[in-house]
């Protein structure tokens, strides 16, 4: 089902970086900020926040690079995942610490996609299919995906927002993503 | 998918990070074993990871590139100039001032250009150890508040030392906190063993009465490093404990305990 990985240009770019090559992590950023800057303003919805982690991201994939295993994951899941991740561990940031030393895990164990969302004509080609497929389920599904994807909420906390019992939302949330499923293909 | 398997809904909803309470437990515990779920999983985690593509792409201001450059420009200058043998920087001025008395007029011309290079070099040097100047004093400040923390955490006779002691089937690991719950402070430092990539640890005041308070994530090497934490004054803590929750954390824990420890009396 996985199609093998084929050398790509985010593969020779990382390599490049690895060696300390500045304008390899430059052409990653012009290829992928766009994308995830969107992301993280949808969740943040704070200008100035949303342009810190997007900056935090690049300075960690820089620090990381020799990490990177092309076989294990696409780079653009890595940095969704990631990205995402940090963005809603801010939204949802109280507590005032202080850290002394911090060791933070390197790359995640992302996945080899069956989607090719390398390609700036894929990933283009693949997000008009989402967007349709989103754009054609029911306005309860979608938004219980949508408050689980972007606002990082729970399923209780999906309930307890939306007024709906549990088993609602855990059902609505597998209707949807099965329906991403039939759709993606 | 039988009866042995995970409930087919719950794949969606872990892989979207809103699993929770037992439910999500139960989910971890049978996935870890069961090559059948983890190939689901692994489904499910594609799909919910393409959600971020369906959103509209957005233009960072190239404010941030620049800014983000800058900083890598000078972490690169900082960590170049470490492994510059000091030997050979001095071999090679030597050699340029003796090849300057060696030789008259061209000489001057090599000279002066030599020196326009070196101002230049010595410019981008002086630029990149004021980027690491400027970090290290930021650092310097939060560790000099830290250590004030955890000095007055110390020597105050009312702070409370609590030892965290690894769980059954656990990993392996141990931790101490000291607590001082008329200053709000919680100081940890600890060691257990690696949290998986998805995975966080994080530290939890556990109250005599009511839900357990978010005390951050902690690193799962914080032997060297103490973890200072700053509560609301005043609470009464009956124990610490620390879970293992998704990347980032959570607002209340919904992972195994790692490792908990008990106040006295």
């Amino acid at each position: 089902m996985t199609a093998p990985m084929q050398p790509n240009l985010d593969s020779a770019l990382i390599e490049r970086m690895m060696s300390g090559d500045e304008a390899a992590l430059s052409a990653i950023y012009d290829r992928y900020s766009p994308m995830l800057f969107g992301v993280l303003m949808r969740i943040l919805r704070d200008r100035p926040a949303a342009e810190e982690v997007l900056q935090d991201l690049f300075v960690q994939l820089w620090r990381n690079a020799a990490q990177f295993d092309p076989g294990r994951g696409s780079l653009a899941a890595w940095l969704l995942i990631i990205g995402r991740n940090r963005a809603i561990s801010r939204l949802r940031e109280r507590t005032n610490r202080e850290v002394l030393e911090e060791t933070e895990g390197l790359y995640a164990d992302t996945f080899v996609s069956d989607q090719n969302i390398e390609e700036e004509v894929s990933r283009t080609e693949l997000r008009g299919r989402l967007v349709a497929a989103l754009s054609k389920l029911p306005a309860e599904q979608r938004q219980a995906v949508e408050l689980a994807y972007f606002e990082g909420l729970t399923q209780s906390e999906i309930a307890s927002r939306t007024g709906s019992p549990l088993g609602t939302v855990k059902t609505r949330v597998r209707a949807a993503m099965q329906s991403l499923k039939q759709i993606l293909g | 998918m039988t009866e042995l398997h995970a409930n087919p809904e719950d794949f969606d909803l872990y892989a979207l990070d809103a699993l929770d309470g037992e439910e999500k437990a139960a989910f971890e515990a049978h996935v870890r074993t069961c090559s059948a779920c983890q190939h689901e999983l692994r489904q499910a985690r594609q799909r919910a990871a393409l959600l971020g593509l369906a959103e509209a792409p957005l233009t960072p201001p190239s404010s941030v590139k620049a800014a983000l450059m800058r900083r890598i420009h000078a972490e690169k200058a900082a960590s170049d100039r470490q492994i510059v043998p000091d030997r050979k920087r001095k071999a090679s001025w030597g050699l340029r001032f003796s090849m300057a008395f060696a030789a008259a007029a061209v000489i001057l011309a090599v000279a002066v250009n030599w020196l326009w290079q070196q101002d230049r070099r010595h410019k981008e040097e002086i630029a990149a150890l004021q980027a690491q100047l400027d970090r290290a004093q930021a650092q310097a400040a939060q560790d000099a508040a830290t250590i004030r923390a955890i000095n007055e955490v110390v020597a105050a006779p009312d702070t409370v030392h609590v030892a965290l002691m690894q769980q059954a089937g656990g990993p392996p690991g141990q931790a101490h906190v000291l607590f001082n719950a008329r200053l709000g402070v919680v100081v940890y430092s600890g060691q257990v063993a690696p949290a998986p990539a998805d995975k966080s640890y994080q530290l939890w005041l556990v109250p005599a009465t009511g839900v357990p308070v978010n005390a951050g994530l902690v690193a799962a090497n914080q032997q060297n490093g103490a973890v200072v934490v700053h509560l609301k004054p005043g609470l009464t803590a009956k124990a610490f404990a620390v879970t293992l929750e998704p990347y980032g954390g959570m607002p209340q824990p919904t992972g195994p305990k790692v490792l908990v420890g008990a106040l006295n009396g």
